[in-house]
């Protein structure tokens, strides 16, 4: 910025260049402090959880009951981590079948629906699409008791199975409107020409557009991934003991060990960190990616 | 390796136990099997069917529409059916006959009614103070400040963790003695065992502060998404309009007012609706931060679950959410309605 004022300062005649002195010179290093402490103290509120987390899962249980939850520990341990997994390991591993079965259903599901609303006319086009949108705001509750009965009536209660059929429906809609907006990036000329060459709708949708949206089917799985392996309410009404996933063994933990607060700090911890890691890496790819999604449902 | 064993063991019980699902699958793959031999060796034998799929290749769409409809639009016509059936309360078994209006009669003269509602709508007030915040937050990235790459990074990663993580961690955050917050504050010089005596400073423990500490909590997952989504669009307002402003005098506070502020209008929109969505899907929330059990933190879908599965009254469950997907149709689609006239 302060490049550009110069060079237009150097260029013109002395009335802009009186117009372009955006702030006293005096007021740059004071506005700068205030705005690192204002950094300062925003990294506080949104780290403070974080901190007493990861402090609190490597103390022992009788450091958390006598020390403060924001010192570190005294000697570090790994204790509450080994107690989390023997509660956490068979969830865990759930959790992570229904998070790649189910995200790969959905993905597939939707893709097959972007493309054809993103790359075919026909009749009811819009009537789908609007349908598919006023789902991605579906709560799920309205719709809770009818899938019990369906999921009842399939055999597939307690089974996970039954939980990444439920996945994969209800994350279409996310999928596809996601899905949309990269679609309807892909030339239209080149689908043309593909068409020209005699081939067929879903062949072209197999060579054509999946080799040409690689990142962005990535991009929509993993997106997929990280909401189902938070997701909760299907899982706690849908699933009983067998197919428990992390999420609803974390909640029971905090049930059962009230007191022994490292032991749910490190299951938070574990179940928090694959998607952590995701967003660090992706974050701006996930999130433009549902952006891009919430602009083309409004 | 004995968890290893069990999950397999598990997942095998789970897979070969459901018949009627397999069957199911059987069937399909089996059809799709044979078509496909047949295509192969006899096309003769199925010329009409694959000529017409050739000629209609949308048919494959029904697939994914058929679930949709079924699982979204006929499950939401069949809950309102439910809603207005003689389905006994506590009853396990199904019943579909005419029952009246009494379920939707007691909901509304219920006494958990007004509350829940209230705190329903309180947590939409997570949509103002997070986009104020993020607002701000954007601003203050876009001063071009050293480190704003590590900031934007650790803001937003609150809002990757599941409900049940950020419950989980509030709830040890928000303990009056020996909780995250009230030893920091202690630590700054609050004198917290006094305010505690007075009943202040009780955070989820409290009826009177649980709806503002949830709140709290969920600006806390949220507003660094915003802020994200806010910093992309304040840098696609163009530097021509920005230079063209300061050619004409603008100070700074100026030209964020008049305007940049004004051309983030789209991304505000789609942000409040999808703030709105994730404050009417709170439920795994709420559950992990203070459990179903606590009434004065109850909202809508909390009370739809605790009604439908913890003491079985399905139907009068079905009439709290089809008021639930009342409320969401009466305040979701003039938001729709606001953004789309502005694209």
């Amino acid at each position: 910025m302060q490049h550009h004022v110069n060079s237009i300062e150097r260029s013109k005649d002395g009335q802009q260049a009186q117009a372009l002195r955006i702030r006293p010179r005096w007021r740059m290093p004071v506005l700068k402090t205030v705005y690192y402490l204002l950094m300062v103290l925003f990294l506080v509120f949104y780290m403070l959880p974080f901190w007493g987390t990861v402090v609190t899962s490597f103390k022992t249980n009788s450091e958390v009951m006598t020390s403060t939850p924001i010192t570190p520990p005294s000697r570090w341990t790994l204790e509450g981590y080994a107690s989390a997994m023997e509660e956490l390991g068979l969830p865990l591993m759930t959790s992570l079948l229904i998070t790649l079965f189910g995200a790969a259903g959905s993905v597939f599901l939707g893709s097959v629906c972007a493309y054809a609303l993103s790359k075919w006319r026909f009749k009811l086009n819009n009537v789908f699409f609007i349908a598919l949108v006023a789902a991605t705001y579906l709560p799920f509750q309205a719709i809770l008791i009818p899938l019990l009965q369906n999921i009842n009536a399939l055999d597939l209660y307690d089974n996970v199975w039954g939980l990444v059929m439920v996945h994969s429906i209800f994350g279409m809609p996310m999928c596809t409107v996601m899905m949309r907006g990269y679609y309807a990036d892909v030339p239209d000329a080149l689908i043309k020409q593909a068409m020209i060459d005699g081939n067929g709708m879903w062949r072209i949708y197999r060579k054509i557009v999946l080799p040409n949206t690689k990142i962005a089917t990535i991009t929509v799985f993993v997106f997929q991934c990280t909401s189902i392996w938070n997701e909760m309410l299907f899982a706690l009404v849908l699933g009983g003991y067998d197919s428990k996933p992390a999420t609803i063994a974390l909640n029971e933990l905090a049930g059962t060990m009230a007191a022994e607060f490292n032991v749910q700090m490190a299951g938070s911890l574990i179940l928090a960190l694959p998607v952590l890691v995701l967003y660090i890496f992706m974050g701006k790819y996930l999130i433009s990616g549902q952006m891009s999604g919430a602009v083309t449902a409004s | 390796m004995e968890q290893m064993t069990e999950f397999f063991e598990n997942l095998r019980y789970m897979t070969f136990s459901s018949d009627r699902f397999w069957r199911i699958i059987l069937i399909v793959m089996a059809v799709i099997l044979c078509y496909q031999l047949l295509k192969r060796f006899a096309p003769r034998a199925v010329a009409p069917v694959s000529g017409f799929l050739s000629r209609h290749p949308l048919i494959w769409i029904c697939i994914p529409a058929a679930l949709l409809i079924y699982f979204v639009y006929v499950s939401l016509g069949w809950n309102l059916w439910v809603s207005v059936s003689d389905w006994q309360a506590g009853d396990l078994e199904a019943s579909y006959g005419w029952g009246g209006f009494g379920n939707y009669a007691r909901m509304f003269s219920s006494d958990s009614f007004w509350p829940t509602l209230k705190n329903t709508l309180l947590l939409f007030s997570l949509i103002p103070l997070c986009l104020l915040l993020g607002l701000g937050l954007a601003l203050l990235m876009d001063q071009g400040l050293r480190g704003t790459a590590v900031f934007r990074t650790l803001i937003l990663l609150p809002f990757a963790l599941s409900f049940v993580v950020t419950g989980t961690v509030w709830a040890y955050m928000y303990r009056p003695t020996g909780g995250v917050l009230n030893s920091f504050l202690s630590m700054l010089g609050v004198d917290v065992s006094a305010a505690m005596k007075h009943g202040s400073l009780m955070w989820a423990s409290s009826n009177r502060t649980i709806m503002p500490s949830i709140i709290i909590a969920m600006v806390w997952q949220f507003s660094g998404y915003v802020a994200v989504i806010f910093l992309a669009a304040i840098k696609n307002v163009p530097t021509n309009i920005i230079n063209a402003a300061k050619l004409d005098g603008a100070y700074m506070p100026r030209i964020y007012l008049k305007l940049i502020i004004p051309q983030l209008k789209g991304a505000m929109g789609s942000c409040i609706t999808i703030l709105a969505m994730y404050a009417l899907r709170s439920f795994d929330f709420i559950v992990s931060l203070v459990g179903y059990t606590t009434s004065s933190a109850w909202t809508l879908p909390i009370w739809m679950y605790n009604e439908a599965f913890q003491s079985n009254n399905f139907a009068y469950s079905a009439a709290i959410s089809c008021f639930l997907l009342a409320l969401v149709l009466v305040l979701i689609l003039p938001l729709t309605y606001w953004t789309n006239r502005r694209t």
